[in-house]
């Protein structure tokens, strides 16, 4: 009876022995990982279209902005991801900054606008979209206001509690969104006085931001509460729980069009709003280089771009031969302030770090 | 006189310390015994303590103090810490009563539907996270369907209100099961005294009943309180700006991965469940009054009077009934476009779950549960039976440790492992060169994709509860029946196969059972492992619930309830019971 036990002992001992196999760090390019910023179904449209196209077996994860960039620069020494597809482009310009990206010139870049091309290649955009307000009809009936117009119309007491949006350390939408408000800040000072708004390079100063946390924290009293991912607070205003959502307008379109159409409206503020260029990069030491590069050069297509408007993702194309949808926004009825991407992406850190301090924690009365 | 006794003492602490050794050298000389021991103390080591001293380690670095005099000097953080125990108390009370409630109609009432009660209140076991917040929010929202469409409020629920509600109903369960079954333990023949002395049903229950029970309740409460503040999902949900340190811990992950922060504001989570852990586990424990010598004699005394019997059927129907109502939102939800907006019917939920974003996910998460499940039930009781049956040095130790698994709240787990495994463990050994301990098992190039790594936090947040029925049932079984087995000539192994497992089977069942829905369910220990080589369905239902897509998260839900339900009837029948799977349910608490 002794001997099965005592053979069952050698036998966990030796396999306790063997070295551990580790896994071969295998870079062959029959497969392909996208860090997916845009909406769900647009990720998994896109990822299928690519697949069907190259063979090359496509998977995604979906990530906020200020989450993925704090994905990768968390796994820099071991990328998980080899492309990054989506998302405001500040938050490609901290990564690039960081060293985080590898620049790569797709064929197509020369037929892109000129800003929608990162410094060096190291990102290229693929959609433009302009920042709005979401708001329901009924709750905004029941609360007796009118769908806001302004910024400053938010901070009417009467939204208590009714407005979302998604904190800007995950979501681009929010930074972006704050960003809008450091550069309308930013116009305020230097019409007083000039040289106080912006600095000798034409970036907002550091006036210019106090003002805008200054505006956020006046916000702060009416968010309901903060979001992970930028798109969110729309579906909440879609269910009534909130009166306003601040999310981009193409979001707002898409909850439209996928059963709300009664129910939301979207208002641009007068002052000017910002806008984001959905960028796009590899990622540096990606470990599918080669599916990585045939993405971006597929990602700029016309083909590619049109996928989009099937899933009601109403964005902008940055190909121009891209047709456009009638639902998309017509920026030129838009009032767009000039948002200085280098300094957003360049201040990016240090705001969302700030933000999450000061203002995210802090409870309303 | 008193040097006497002295004398008298100290030769019998030498005894029984001699008495430990030579217990521990008997078990050295089992090799069978001392490997299966080894192995336990090393998972022990290295899932569950390596991880907990090193986020403790990363909030005691020069960057991690300064934040903690930061936190704990700033009233905004002293705020979120009183709200976090606002909320852990509450929910620990309000779970607690509810439990209770639900407990003694079930054992001492004399009322109709008692079964479809009992069952009700163990279906949040298996329930997903964010399933009733999310079912919750739509019946009584701003917008909700009762709040708004029956009584025509917009009631704010977001906030302190609402998740007490959702936090109360998801985890008043322990609380039912605890009590129930010591309710069920109390011997009736001390009514029957107390009534032939004279007393009152009020005086029974008021100096009978509940004085018997406190340890009971109080370890519910205790148990309640830690899983309410460690709890990430609900407060995600419907939080609004009552913000808790969970939720904090995660956007400083999420958001700006910034570990330290992260350590330092688990540490600041870590204490009060510890603390409450530590209580639980040696004041509550010794302060038991229940008699465990005898089997209750005779049935219980049940109240037939209508004025009793009526209220506390009324109140418990109520409670079944919402319960009810909050699952039946799930299911409907996930058969209409948007529920409360657009009611039609339709199948494009399952479809975009099955057939495309979520398939993956199924096929991961059930892969993955069902190999922590057996470890973790053959883990449980392995560790169950060295605790319970033999005496060595630092057994109490391996039972505290193994039971830390479950008492740490998940997020801290999970950074913890963010901590020690994102880098491969190697050790430099003379002659062989540098040797690779443990792979890397967070991150990117992730050993098996990161699979490895929840895998074990499947394995370590299972255990605990598989070890306490394991132990519960040996302290039933008679020593002597193994020591039988020995003097017959099987070993140790073979006893353990032989006897004590077929003896324990419905404790292991449960076990697994356990093991398999906690696992499936899991998700505040898993959030920061997931890597894109595997996907795991809690974090995408919190995907959708986040982004307010309910029919897809609904769908989920249904999904995985299904897979759980299934697998407990196969476990049911693969494992054998005689006493039917209701029985096994009762102990995976």
């Amino acid at each position: 009876m002794k001997k099965p036990a005592l053979l069952l002992t050698v036998l966990i001992l030796a396999a306790l022995a063997l070295p551990v196999i580790s896994p071969a760090a295998q870079a062959q390019d029959d497969t392909l990982t996208v860090l997916c910023t845009p909406q769900e179904d647009w990720c998994v449209a896109m990822t299928q279209a690519f697949q069907e196209e190259t063979g090359i077996e496509t998977s995604y994860v979906r990530m906020s902005s200020g989450e993925s960039l704090a994905r990768i620069r968390a796994t820099q020494s071991d990328p998980e991801f080899s492309v990054w597809w989506g998302g405001p482009a500040d938050a490609f310009i901290a990564a690039s900054a960081e060293g985080l990206l590898e620049p790569y010139e797709p064929e197509l870049a020369s037929v892109l606008p000129a800003e929608a091309v990162g410094e060096d290649h190291a990102w290229h955009g693929v959609y433009i979209g302009a920042l709005g307000f979401c708001s329901n009809v009924e709750v905004l009936d029941e609360l007796g206001v009118e769908a806001p117009t302004s910024w400053e119309d938010l901070l009417d007491p009467a939204f208590e509690g009714n407005i979302a949006m998604a904190h800007p350390a995950t979501s681009g939408t929010a930074f972006t969104a704050f960003w809008s408000v450091v550069t309308l800040k930013a116009d305020e000072l230097e019409a007083a006085e000039e040289g106080t708004g912006y600095d000798e390079d034409g970036a907002p100063t550091e006036a210019a931001i106090d003002a805008a946390f200054e505006y956020f924290s006046q916000l702060h009293q009416n968010i309901l509460q903060y979001t992970r991912s930028g798109s969110a607070p729309g579906q909440m205003a879609g269910n009534s729980e909130i009166a306003v959502a601040i999310i981009f307008s193409h979001d707002c379109v898409k909850l439209q069009e996928e059963g709300f159409a009664e129910l939301l409206v979207g208002t641009f503020p007068e002052e000017g709003t910002g806008y984001e260029i959905g960028g796009m990069a590899l990622i540096a030491n990606a470990p599918e280089p080669d599916a990585a590069k045939q993405w971006i050069e597929w990602a700029l297509t016309p083909e590619a771009q049109a996928i989009a408007q099937t899933v009601n993702s109403l964005q902008l194309p940055t190909n121009p031969d891209t047709p456009v949808s009638e639902l998309s926004v017509n920026l030129s009825e838009v009032n767009l302030v000039d948002y200085n991407f280098p300094a957003a992406g360049e201040n990016r850190t240090e705001i969302v770090e700030r933000f999450d301090m000061e203002i995210a924690p802090q409870p309303t009365e | 006189m008193k040097v006497q006794r002295l004398s008298q003492i100290a030769p019998s602490i030498r005894l029984t310390r001699n008495r430990h050794i030579a217990e521990f050298w008997r078990i050295f000389q089992d090799p069978l015994l001392f490997v299966g021991l080894v192995l336990v103390v090393l998972f022990v080591g290295i899932t569950i303590i390596a991880p907990i001293v090193a986020m403790v380690q990363e909030s005691r670095t020069e960057q991690g103090q300064e934040l903690f005099e930061n936190y704990l000097g700033s009233p905004v953080y002293r705020t979120i810490i009183q709200n976090t125990m606002e909320m852990g108390l509450l929910v620990a009370a309000a779970g607690t009563a509810l439990g209770f409630l639900l407990a003694y109609v079930q054992v001492k009432v004399d009322v109709p539907f008692k079964r479809l009660m009992h069952i009700i209140a163990l279906v949040p076991v298996i329930a997903p996270p964010f399933a009733v917040a999310t079912a919750t929010l739509l019946l009584f929202g701003r917008n909700g369907m009762i709040s708004r469409g029956i009584f025509g409020v917009r009631y704010d629920i977001y906030g302190l209100d609402g998740l007490t509600l959702v936090l109360t109903l998801s985890y008043f369960t322990v609380a039912y099961m605890n009590l129930r079954g010591m309710m069920m333990a109390l011997d009736p023949a001390l009514d029957e005294a107390a009534t032939n002395l004279g007393a009152s049903r009020w005086r029974i229950f008021r100096s009978v009943t509940v004085p018997m029970l406190i340890p009971g309740i109080a370890g519910s409460f205790l148990l309640l309180f830690v899983e309410a503040i460690a709890d990430l999902g609900n407060p995600l949900v419907m939080g609004g700006n009552y913000e808790v340190l969970s939720t904090r811990i995660y956007v400083s992950i999420v958001g700006l991965y910034n570990t330290t922060a992260a350590a330092v504001l688990s540490v600041i989570l870590l204490v009060p469940s510890l603390l409450v852990f530590v209580v639980q586990r040696y004041w509550i424990s010794r302060t038991s009054v229940v008699s465990v010598t005898g089997k209750p004699s005779g049935t219980p005394h049940m109240h037939r009077h209508p004025l009793i019997r009526w209220p506390l059927f009324a109140v418990a129907m109520f409670v079944t009934l919402f319960v009810i109502m909050i699952y039946g939102t799930i299911f409907a939800g996930s058969f209409t476009k948007i529920l409360n907006v657009n009611n039609e019917l339709t199948l494009e939920h399952f479809d975009f779950v099955i057939n495309g974003y979520g398939s993956e996910a199924m096929k991961d998460t059930t892969q993955l549960s069902i190999i922590a499940t057996p470890i973790a039930g053959v883990l449980g009781m392995l560790i169950a039976f060295l605790v319970a049956r033999k005496k060595f040095l630092g057994r109490n130790a391996l039972d505290f440790a193994t039971m830390l698994g479950i008492a740490v709240p998940g997020t801290i787990l999970g950074i913890g492992y963010l901590l020690v495994f994102n880098e491969p463990s190697e050790i430099t050994l003379p002659l062989i060169g540098t040797v690779t301990v443990l792979p890397k098992l967070t991150g990117g190039r992730a050993l098996l994709g990161g699979a490895a790594a929840i895998v074990l936090v499947y394995i370590v947040r299972s255990v605990p509860a598989a070890l306490r029925s394991g132990v519960a049932a040996l302290s039933q079984i008679d020593p002597s029946l193994e020591e039988a087995s020995i003097s017959l000539g099987e070993d140790n192994f073979g006893t353990f196969r032989r006897v004590t497992l077929p003896l324990i089977r419905p404790a292991f069942l449960s076990g697994l059972i356990y093991a398999f829905a906690r696992s499936m369910t899991t998700i505040s220990a898993i959030i920061f492992l997931t890597t894109p080589r595997t996907k795991i369905m809690t974090q995408q239902i919190l995907n959708e619930v986040e982004n307010g897509r309910y029919g897809n998260a609904f769908a989920y839900c249904v999904i995985l309830i299904l897979i759980v339900l299934v697998a407990i009837g196969i476990l049911a029948v693969a494992v054998g019971t005689s006493s039917g799977a209701e029985k096994t349910m009762e102990g995976g608490a």
